[in-house]
């Protein structure tokens, strides 16, 4: 029974960081770019539901949709799309500029510290289940990703601009020889981590009550890892990454004996050291780049 | 339809293409022949779009195309079938020939490409749900240029396409370069492989350094003492002194 109840606690825990870790994997896989500034998509996504909270539940969720597809559009119009042909290093510290640049105008705007959120109350009560008692949070949240990872799937599998996302993750240049918009594929990209990032930001929002200016950075540092795990480049591999970070993190919590329970991202972080000495290119190495090498 | 004039191309300091200029008549097919590093595959980037020239025009159907984005030349009617195929080894067959369509809407006429690709290549019919890296070396060939074909080229790049095939399935490939041009398609191809080259092309022109070193009919190219120097900086003459 006890099993049980960890195993939805995983299962929910990893819905969220591979939610995450897909909105990373995917803008990694069209432009090499690690975009360490999704944790500020997450945060803004946070914020807005903190300004909108007293509005009607679909206004509330449309305004965060659309908030952080925007911002998310705008990051790549801004700081990515001029440096799209510098090296993925250049890339990388644009990233973390925007991300700090954004971080520091909420802190001036609205302080550091954490405010209160009210947002859905009612997630936090639990429902009686085959003698579980499950909170409805994670009811919500894994049926929420389950039915988001489908459409992805169905996006790429079947709409034209999936298709020329995923023959762009592979092969760019030959991607643009057949005609394929690299702006419209990226942009694409980008709006779809915004969307990925606003349910995060739900999650969070629901789960702590509260919103804060660094509430983005401890869950981009998990998504990093998750589509390390997972392999880079590869969008399947970041997903499935994220249920496993998830997975072992509620297992050590549920397991390790109580006076190591404090330090379980210590060990989190070094079961994904030893991890990456069996395994250094992750669990599903992106085909793209096996052939590269 | 092309008329390339005075062409440069160059990565940093260093020349790949200097002041070449040739052009290609309508339903022409045009060789470009030479060994590695005369920097054939620089001149076909950069009629494509894939790099930008130096300086030079390359003007086709009437138009400068020397700035142009390869995604714009393709819809433009300029297709590349690269060297080393690059074909998307993670998609099906059927996927790799639907991308090759990116360019139009016109999904009848698309369909019945397709089936025109299947009816010239009939291995891929067989392996249309497969992914195409599993396909063989000369099935990938195949592949990229049906590829290049569903974006209904009027002119079709074409880069060493017999590199690592074996001669059956070049003169499989070949056929379907000439059953091309039939339809009215011209094309332009870049090989080393000069005897496949010079019996394919009504034209060829031998690169060496990055320019121009010898044109001609390709009927009178073949075999003659100064082809050979051109394309070998030796005479045949000199090499077996």
């Amino acid at each position: 029974m006890i099993f049980a109840q960890n195993a939805i606690d995983a299962v929910s825990l990893g819905a969220v960081y591979a939610l995450a870790a897909l909105g990373i994997g995917l803008i990694f896989s069209v432009m090499r770019l690690i975009n360490f500034a999704h944790g500020e998509l997450i945060m803004a996504g946070g914020f807005t539901l903190y300004g909108l909270v007293a509005q009607p539940l679909l206004v509330v969720i449309l305004a965060v949709l659309i908030v952080t597809a925007v911002l998310a559009l705008g990051m790549e119009r801004i700081a990515f799309r001029p440096l799209r042909k510098a090296n993925p290093a250049t890339l990388l510290i644009s990233s973390f500029a925007v991300s700090y640049l954004v971080q520091h105008i909420v802190l001036m705007i609205f302080g550091s510290r954490a405010m209160g959120v009210p947002f859905l109350p009612e997630l936090g009560t639990s429902v009686e289940f085959l003698g579980l008692r499950v909170p409805r949070l994670q009811i919500v949240t894994i049926i929420t990703t389950l039915v988001l990872m489908a459409g992805l799937v169905a996006f790429f599998r079947f709409s034209r601009i999936g298709l020329q996302m995923r023959a762009a993750a592979e092969d760019f240049t030959m991607a643009r020889a057949v005609g394929v918009r690299a702006n419209r594929v990226i942009a694409f990209a980008f709006a779809i981590s915004g969307i990925l990032a606003s349910m995060v930001s739900f999650y969070l929002v629901a789960q702590t009550g509260s919103v804060s200016y660094k509430m983005g950075v401890n869950m981009v540092l998990i998504a990093f890892v998750s589509s390390v795990i997972g392999g880079m480049g590869s969008v399947a591999g970041a997903a499935l990454g994220g249920f496993l970070v998830g997975i072992i993190s509620v297992s050590l919590q549920a397991y390790l004996p109580a006076d190591l329970r404090p330090y379980r991202d210590a060990f989190v972080f070094m079961i994904f050291v030893l991890f990456l000495f069996w395994r250094p290119d992750g669990l599903l190495m992106s085909r793209a780049d096996r052939d590269r090498v | 339809m092309l008329k390339v004039v005075d062409l440069n191309v160059a990565y940093g300091s260093i020349a790949a293409v200097r002041g070449v200029s040739f052009d290609i008549a309508q339903g022409e097919i045009v060789a470009v022949i030479g060994p590695n590093g005369a920097g054939k595959s620089s001149l076909l980037l950069a009629i494509a779009g894939l790099i930008k020239p130096r300086s030079g025009s390359i003007e086709f159907a009437g138009k400068n195309i020397a700035s142009k984005q390869a995604e714009i030349l393709v819809s433009e009617g300029v297709s590349l079938v690269p060297e080393g195929r690059h074909i998307f080894g993670s998609l099906t067959v059927a996927e790799n020939l639907a991308l090759g369509a990116t360019v139009r809407r016109d999904w009848p006429g698309i369909a019945s490409d397709i089936e025109r690709v299947l009816a010239m290549f009939p291995v891929l019919k067989e392996r249309y749900r497969q992914r195409a890296n599993k396909l063989s070396g000369g099935e990938q060939q195949m592949l990229a240029i049906g590829r290049a074909m569903l974006a209904r080229p009027r002119l079709l790049l074409l880069d060493e396409p017999s590199l690592g095939l074996a001669p059956l399935v070049v003169n499989q490939v070949y056929q379907a370069i000439l059953d091309l041009r039939q339809s009215g398609v011209t094309v332009l191809v870049v090989e080393q492989n000069v005897s496949r080259a010079l019996a394919a092309a009504d034209r060829t022109h031998v690169l060496s350094f990055g320019a121009i070193a010898m044109s001609g009919k390709s009927t009178e190219l073949a075999g003659t003492a100064a082809f050979d120097a051109a394309y070998f900086g030796v005479s045949r003459e000199a090499g077996r002194a």
